[in-house]
């Protein structure tokens, strides 16, 4: 039996180091305060998920609620930096797109979660891109909620990758895909999130654009099968979603380790290229 | 697994670039965009908008497109791989049956 809703954790570690960063930053005390509620909220209905299965419609419009603490806190900025285009003025728009903001990474990470190891791993990747790219940027706030959100990241990741001792449910999922768009908004990290979660949002794209809705786990067809020697192959029923998993098994079939360091190795590469995103943001007049 | 992380490289390295270039498009065409006959400003901003939105869809349709023929390729390819497997067996065992009756 292995424990579930270890993304519990998470939340305990993010509290300690959001706590001690707003003692000894105490100016920081807002951006800290809107940056926990919001993953704060999306653990609690994460939590709800994890005991009690959300609706596959509800889920994506209550953690959108998750981002009215950075709207009423007013924590962000309008004003977006994209690589080639430079700033840009969203004073209207701006605020009516936070919703989504928190809502797409929070679910997206939710579904990217069917091995050992590969939400947590690629969270931290993720996690890891945006600290340096704020470094590069020099954008100190997205530094550090980044470094608040590493460490507990880093803990889940070694007791959840294969073989788990832990899994972290959608509590710790949801929390975490919505500490990570808050990341984006608060940090002005908008473009290079998107590259850091193209994995993530592939892998929501594609099982979206197959199923052609909404859908929860348990009422599509499964798209990964197990053969009887443990390794994992794709679903060849045609009504099955296209997620990222079944891409990867597409070629023959693979051990769980095996799939989830391809996964890896595909969060590590637009890693690379969300950086390569900073950089171009930071050269652009 | 060299070839299965590269066919995601391909796909990861395209949509980025598609990125990049759209954005270079919109920033240099789209931005500055007057068009004739149209003086309102705010209507001018909603044409932008929507070409801008429309370049979107074209950006999500192609990484549609592209993932689902990149899967079932690779389906097919197994497939194929496995008949042949299958095919060669089978001829390998009518061969064997050849031999076995010519000898007799």
């Amino acid at each position: 039996m292995i424990p579930e809703m270890g993304g519990i954790a998470v939340l305990v570690g993010l509290t300690v180091s959001v706590t001690i960063t707003a003692i000894l930053m105490p100016e920081k005390t807002v951006l800290l305060a809107s940056f926990f509620a919001t993953t704060l909220i999306a653990g609690v209905i994460g939590a709800v998920d994890d005991m009690k299965t959300l609706n596959a419609k509800v889920k994506p419009l209550l953690t959108a609620l998750a981002g009215a603490p950075i709207l009423l806190m007013r924590t962000y900025s309008p004003y977006p930096v994209f690589p080639i285009v430079g700033a840009v003025r969203l004073t209207i728009v701006y605020p009516l797109l936070i919703p989504f903001a928190i809502a797409v990474p929070s679910n997206a990470v939710n579904m990217m979660d069917p091995f050992n190891g590969t939400m947590s791993g690629t969270c931290t990747i993720v996690t890891l891109v945006l600290l340096f790219s704020s470094l590069i940027l020099g954008r100190s706030d997205a530094a550090l909620l980044s470094v608040c959100l590493l460490g507990p990241l880093l803990v889940l990741y070694y007791f959840n990758r294969y073989p788990a001792k832990v899994f972290s449910g959608d509590i710790g999922s949801l929390s975490i895909g919505a500490a990570l768009g808050a990341i984006a908004v608060l940090g002005q990290l908008e473009a290079v999130a998107v590259v850091a979660f193209a994995p993530q949002i592939m892998n929501a794209f594609y099982g979206l654009a197959t199923v052609g809705r909404l859908y929860e786990r348990r009422e599509v067809s499964r798209p990964v099968t197990l053969l009887d020697d443990g390794r994992l192959m794709a679903s060849a029923d045609p009504k099955a979603p296209i997620t990222l998993a079944r891409v990867t098994l597409a070629r023959g079939p693979l051990y769980e380790y095996e799939a989830a360091r391809v996964f890896m190795v595909l969060a590590s590469i637009a890693g690379v290229l969300a950086v390569l995103t900073a950089y171009l943001t930071m050269v652009t007049p | 697994m060299i070839r299965r992380v590269l066919d995601f490289v391909f796909v990861l390295l395209f949509i980025w670039a598609c990125m990049i270039l759209g954005l270079w498009v919109i920033d240099s065409f789209i931005v500055p965009l007057q068009l004739p006959g149209v003086t309102d400003d705010i209507m001018t901003a909603i044409l932008k908008v929507a070409i801008s939105a429309v370049m979107v869809l074209v950006w999500l349709w192609l990484w549609r497109e592209m993932v689902k023929r990149m899967f079932w390729r690779a389906v097919k390819s197994r497939q194929h791989s496995a008949d042949d497997l299958q095919s060669d067996s089978q001829s390998k065992e009518w061969r064997n049956k050849v031999i076995f009756k010519n000898d007799r």
